[in-house]
């Protein structure tokens, strides 16, 4: 095993503590960045499309779990949303894609598709399509995004690993 | 033909991978019910939410107090005390002898703090530091000093989950304290309602709500909120009736866990009129 997957694997575990204990302070109105998300898309753009769509339904798993989520529903949307950014992978445009705009938009991409994709499988009959696509999918999105984008900027020589 | 299958899981491994994977996702969200599932699930949360309990224990260190903690279940005690003498006193004008037999509720409160907020504006959750330990059980009632605010759904050793109010998952079966009628509230994902009451049924603004007696998950006579809007549907036939509840969702974090269950024979004999009468 590639020792940067160990070192990813590492990381995750405060990624989830943050996650779930630290996270909701700053919440807007409900709305909280998904730092899963963001990590999830750093490590897709630099390991490519398959070893993403894997860590994206691992990651997922692990947080279904030790969330107290349904079993499954993280798991789900968070591969879906990693195959996603998996199709801005370039072996030979990682650091093009690491730049702040093109990856906060990765972000922004793959936190839409999973925060739709987890509202799908909740009891959506009383929010309309239009609610789910913005109140659900679409503001998150853009906080995740934003949060991507600061954590990018801040990281020395824009790598952390 | 196996080079052939080769040449197709070369040039097809993200999308095979991806749909297997979802598959696998599919299966898990279907077998959740399933009890060594669900054992799994309270183990896992559980042993990670002492995790997230130590963190929000450090977040808060300066936030503990004992008497703070103390007057919160008095006032919880006192806020249902005077939902039931609020009760009292409207059934008092008309059934003054029945109101003997109506007075047996009691409350057994256990404190708790919320260590993790899973929320999103549709499907709100809490992870609170009471447990099955504790004597918490799936279906009891979580309030705080100022009315209901939510259900317990999950429980492991020292750890339970919350279904909130804010949550379009949990519909709860409440009555109009003043005229007695009955509707179920729900969360709509922006505000609370009860939908479907004939306009003509007495439902005012300013009216209290509370759990109904007719609830099959939760005690009768804990506040829920009080009505701040009546909107008549285009048939002028329905209303929706929008409810503030009295306890800030979003803000709280100390709850109770009021530990009710509801009695299952009450259920049993419910579901045999119902058969009975199909």
């Amino acid at each position: 095993m590639k020792k940067e997957y160990i070192n990813y694997f590492l990381i995750f575990i405060p990624t989830l503590i943050l996650q779930l204990a630290l996270v909701p302070l700053i919440s807007i109105d409900h709305f909280t960045p998904d730092l899963i998300v963001i990590l999830l898309v750093y490590f897709t753009l630099s390991e490519g499309q398959l070893h993403g769509t894997i860590a994206g339904a691992l990651l997922g798993f692990l947080f279904d779990l030790f969330s107290g989520n349904l079993l499954g529903l993280s798991m789900f949307s968070k591969t879906i949303a990693a195959f996603t950014a998996g199709y801005f992978y370039n072996e030979n445009k990682i650091e093009a894609n690491m730049a702040v705009m093109n990856f906060s938009l990765i972000v922004f991409l793959s936190a839409f598709i999973d925060s739709f994709f987890n509202g799908i499988f909740t009891d959506n009959q009383s929010v309309g399509i239009v609610f789910m696509i913005f109140e659900k999918s679409l503001f998150p999105a853009i906080y995740t995004s934003v949060v991507g984008a600061l954590i990018i900027i801040s990281l020395p020589k824009r790598k952390f690993l | 033909m196996q080079k052939f299958f080769r040449k197709l899981l070369a040039n097809f491994k993200e999308y095979i991978t991806l749909v297997v994977l979802l598959l696998i996702s599919l299966f898990l969200l279907s077998i959740n019910n399933n009890p060594g599932i669900e054992r799994f699930r309270a183990i896992s949360f559980g042993t990670f939410a002492y995790v997230t309990s130590t963190v929000h224990s450090i977040t808060n260190i300066f936030k503990s107090d004992t008497e703070t903690a103390r007057l919160r279940l008095e006032n919880a005690e006192l806020m249902l005390e005077v939902n039931k003498l609020r009760n009292h006193a409207l059934q008092n004008e008309h059934l003054r002898k029945m109101l003997e037999m109506k007075d047996t509720l009691a409350y057994n409160l256990l404190a708790a703090d919320v260590i993790s907020k899973l929320t999103s504006k549709i499907e709100g959750n809490f992870i609170i530091n009471v447990g099955s330990k504790h004597g918490v059980e799936v279906g009891m009632p979580v309030i705080n000093e100022q009315g209901l605010v939510g259900l317990i759904i999950g429980t492991a050793a020292d750890f339970s989950s919350v279904r909130t109010l804010e949550n379009i998952s949990l519909n709860v079966a409440v009555t109009n304290q003043r005229s007695g009628i009955n509707g179920i509230l729900s969360w709509n994902g922006q505000r609370h309602v009860i939908k479907n009451i004939p306009t003509t049924f007495d439902m005012q603004i300013g009216d209290r709500i509370e759990t109904s007696e007719f609830s099959t998950i939760l005690p009768p006579a804990i506040p829920v909120g009080i009505i701040v809007e009546k909107e008549t549907e285009v048939s002028g036939l329905l209303s929706f009736i929008y409810v503030k509840p009295f306890a800030n969702v979003q803000a709280v974090k100390n709850l109770f866990v009021v530990r009710f269950v509801k009695n299952t024979q009450i259920d049993t004999l419910e579901t045999n009129l119902l058969k009975r009468i199909k």
